[in-house]
């Protein structure tokens, strides 16, 4: 048994320990004490847990994938540092990106993503108009790594972890083509005829980069990803280009 | 002696392994999700039981109906009981073994080893609680190349079934698991030799006969269904939970 003190970051603060409640118990600890303080991004829930060491990691990879949880920092000692999970988390989604989203209004757009699911470009364009210029391709990002992660636990989540290229062609590929032509080279996917990538518009790649990190960050069994986009349509490239590297 | 086989018979042993591995294969694919070791030990046992009483054991007895070997035939029950037994434990341990985090060949190897002796060790013992009057003897290099049969086709469904997606990993899983049981039956089946016997061994009145086995695999093969639609439904109702 091991204590643990876990710093989550959520947009609201109702109902909010009752949910993570549900996850520590699901995963064999129990809550000493907690405080919840005001923060720039919504609320800071500060929890201090007890239970079995081989099940922290677990524990705090469910705390992450938890929908209302903005990003997490945990610490098993006194001084506070990011976990490994986290820290992957970071990395493939840097903290500027979340602070820099209007998590609200996507809030407020992802169960009609959700609902509307694969036919979502409409409520993706209604987005980049709602949100302010500067917020808008984190807010791509964010409502694409949500929806990711939604659609491979909806679809893709039972089998074994896999290889990069093998992720990329059985999880990746297929789920792109329920909303976009696709194609794999390599580590390479091109999208082609993207709505949200119109020449000489704004580009919609930081959604597919969001998508495509959210859709594969569980499925392989490597820790980090990084989805990056390398040519664009709205640039006046033939298709729109996304490298994904460990 | 010759056998002969009831063709429908046939396809329905080869539809029973199939429904079996379908059932077996889709709980094994949830052992990982499993958050708890009891959770999980209960997964395994569940699939090892669907794979090995489901899809093999009833199967093999299927198959045995769909015989006629021109004798009386009745089953040991304490050595049919045994076979069904091996074959749970075997296909547990294997589907335990095979859905670590990723599916390396190691894990297909020795997962595909268990499950293929399992499947063997089954129909063996099997064919050992058979009273006849006949003597049997088996063709030893048709016999390994049924137990080798077994182990290949094992571990390329269960490399279908833990490495693909969609309907591939569902249903190709299944159909190929099917080959591996169906395939080292019947060439097991071709191993067989039987010479006529004068008298009926001890324990053959005691013996299972054709009718209750026949309720036997019919029951199993209820509870396999029963399973399966009662997990597609928890999948549905799980599919639909996931929150964006």
């Amino acid at each position: 048994m091991a204590e643990l003190e876990v710093r989550v970051v959520s947009e609201r603060r109702e109902g909010l320990l009752v949910e993570l409640g549900r996850i520590i118990s699901e995963h064999d600890h129990v809550l000493l004490r907690q405080r919840l303080a005001a923060d720039v991004q919504g609320t800071c829930a500060t929890l201090v847990l007890r239970g079995p060491d081989e099940r922290r990691l677990a524990l705090e990879d469910a705390l992450e994938a938890h929908p209302r949880v903005l990003s997490l920092a945990s610490s098993g000692g006194v001084a506070l540092h990011a976990s490994p999970v986290a820290s992957s988390a970071r990395a493939k989604h840097p903290a500027s990106r979340v602070g820099g989203a209007e998590v609200a209004k996507i809030e407020r757009i992802l169960p009609n993503l959700a609902k509307d699911y694969p036919r979502i470009f409409p409520w993706l364009i209604h987005l980049e108009y709602e949100v302010a210029v500067e917020a808008r391709n984190a807010s791509l990002h964010l409502a694409g790594r949500r929806t990711g992660c939604w659609v491979y636990k909806r679809d893709y989540a039972l089998g074994a972890k896999l290889g990069l290229l093998d992720a990329m062609r059985r999880i990746a590929l297929p789920a792109l083509r329920e909303f976009v032509p696709a194609e794999q080279h390599g580590s390479e996917l091109h999208l082609r005829d993207c709505p949200l990538c119109q020449p000489g518009g704004a580009s919609g790649g930081h959604f597919f980069c969001g998508f495509l990190e959210g859709l594969l960050m569980d499925a392989v069994d490597e820790p980090s990803l990084a989805v990056h986009e390398i040519h664009c349509h709205s640039h006046g490239a033939a298709a729109c280009v996304f490298e994904v590297s460990q | 002696m010759h056998s002969h086989y009831n063709a429908l018979l046939v396809c329905l042993s080869y539809a029973v392994s199939v429904l079996g591995s379908f059932t077996a294969l889709q709980l094994a694919l949830s052992i990982p999700l499993a958050n708890h070791p009891r959770k999980r030990l209960g997964a395994v046992l569940a699939a090892g039981t669907a794979m090995g009483g489901g899809a093999i054991w009833t199967m093999h007895f299927i198959a045995m109906l769909a015989c006629n070997m021109g004798v009386q035939v009745s089953y040991d029950v304490w050595l049919t009981a045994v076979s069904a037994l091996l074959a749970i434990v075997a296909c547990s341990l294997g589907l335990a073994m095979v859905s670590a985090a990723r599916v390396r060949f190691v894990h297909l190897l020795g997962a595909g080893v268990l499950m293929g002796l399992g499947v063997a060790g089954m129909h063996y013992i099997g064919m050992m609680a058979m009273l006849t009057s006949a003597r049997a003897s088996y063709d030893l290099p048709m016999v390994a190349l049924s137990v080798a049969i077994a182990i290949v086709a094992s571990m390329v469904a269960l490399w279908l079934a833990f490495n693909l997606r969609g309907w591939l990993q569902m249903l190709g899983s299944s159909l190929v698991m099917g080959v591996a049981v169906c395939g080292m039956h019947f060439v097991g089946m071709a191993a067989l030799m039987l010479m006529p016997g004068d008298s009926l061994p001890v324990g053959f009145e005691q013996g299972v006969r054709g009718d209750r086995l026949g309720l036997m695999t019919f029951a199993v093969v209820i509870a396999l269904l029963a399973l399966a639609l009662g997990m597609s439904i928890a999948r549905q109702q799980r599919r639909a939970a996931v929150t964006i």
